[in-house]
């Protein structure tokens, strides 16, 4: 039920960046969706990244932005947790990973700021979700 | 210690080499201009409540504000009506004299008006979505500024723009009233007016425009402001960086120019 929904809401959120950008300085509505579910469990990878495929073919219409290091971040996270134990500073580092390509096309520093905030806090809520789940 | 399943199972292999396949394939197809147009409509009903709202807050204004911006209204429509006339004639008479020079061939070029429905969420708004009807590929796209940009894709109600700062475009320049044949190209948030020589360097804050040359531009566009010129040794070209005249950004209608005899 979960992984549609978010999807879903990558959909709006697309559409959001698409209808807004020039009225307001806003986040990067779906990738911090898509990120924040992986960094909450990293099996949601499966899902996340064609998520993360259209995210950057809609936005930029390249599949150069963000997809790479989505499709390096679970195994990344993987590698470190199984050499240095589960914990945060490699999803912290994930997480800038994925979001500092915004910055070399073109998003504005609040944007990306306002991105990790918005990954942070759906993160908080998603991992909350998996531990109840 | 046993080793992981993720590193035992070679799945994750195929994975990958699947992904930098599928990666490959998709970069050069026109995918993401598609997807943009399919959201086109999506976008439309999301403006829809501001558009519902703006409506609805006429039903609380004074009924005097209302008689006056109908009257401001009916004056600017008066005001038009002899502009599209005059254009009318002009038509005509172009027409009538293109009969008589045999010149029936030459392309015209007509302009409309484009709801400008949403933008590409970078900092400079490199594509651009439009609400027309039947716009077509490599329609030029103006403000009331300067060139704007090319249609990239379009279906019977939208059409998708890319700017003049995207990287796929260059538009060939001039000085208003010499020969110059310069090229302005894309960097992202800036121009690079390419084959300017040394001699013919333009002063900063000069206006380059449309050439003409080529075909696909009119000529006399204002396209770029040059912010700076800088001489290289031993180069024949100087190096010139420039502004886009147009700002985009905040345009909520841009014009759209059709050649020959289609109308959107």
């Amino acid at each position: 039920m979960i992984p549609p929904l978010i999807l879903l809401l990558c959909i709006a959120g697309i559409v959001c960046n698409l209808g807004f950008s020039g009225l307001a300085v806003q986040p990067d509505w779906s990738l911090a969706l898509l990120l924040a579910s992986v960094l909450a469990h990293r099996g949601n990878w499966i899902w996340a990244l064609p998520g993360v495929f259209v995210h950057d073919l809609a936005l930029q219409w390249s599949v150069w932005m963000c997809v790479p290091f989505m499709a390096l971040a679970p195994a990344l996270m993987a590698l470190i947790d199984f050499q240095a134990g589960p914990g945060l500073p490699q999803r912290f580092f994930v997480l800038l990973m994925t979001t500092i390509p915004l910055l070399f096309w073109g998003w504005g520093f609040g944007a990306w700021l306002l991105t990790i905030l918005l990954c942070m806090a759906i993160w908080y809520f998603m991992a909350r979700h998996h531990v109840w789940a | 210690m046993p080793l992981p399943r993720w590193r035992t199972n070679r799945s994750w292999l195929w994975v990958g080499l699947l992904l930098v396949l599928l990666l490959y394939i998709a970069a050069p197809l026109p995918i993401g201009q598609r997807l943009t147009l399919g959201l086109a409509p999506l976008i439309d009903a999301l403006h829809a409540p501001a558009k519902w709202w703006q409506q609805t807050s006429l039903w609380f204004q004074s009924r005097g504000d209302l008689q006056q911006r109908l009257a401001e209204a009916e004056s600017s429509d008066q005001k038009q009506a002899a502009l599209v006339d005059e254009l009318r004639i002009l038509r005509e008479e172009n027409r009538q004299l293109r009969r008589l020079l045999s010149l029936d061939a030459i392309a015209t070029t007509a302009w409309h008006g484009a709801k400008v429905i949403g933008h590409s969420p970078d900092k400079q708004s490199i594509r651009i979505m439009l609400r027309i009807d039947g716009a077509r590929s490599d329609d030029i796209v103006a403000s009331r500024d300067g060139l704007v940009g090319l249609v990239d894709s379009a279906d019977r109600r939208h059409a998708v723009v890319r700017t003049i700062l995207d990287a796929s475009i260059a538009v060939p320049v001039t000085l208003p009233g010499t020969t110059l044949a310069a090229l302005a190209r894309g960097e992202g948030d800036h121009l690079i007016i390419d084959f300017i020589p040394a001699k013919q360097a333009p002063a900063s804050g000069t206006v380059m425009v449309t050439s003409g040359s080529g075909g696909l531009f009119p000529a006399g566009i204002p396209v770029a402001r040059v912010s700076a010129v800088e001489h290289l040794e031993g180069q024949i070209f100087v190096r010139v960086t420039a502004e886009p005249v147009a700002h985009w950004q905040r345009d909520s209608w841009l014009a759209v120019a059709t050649t020959g005899d289609r109308a959107p």
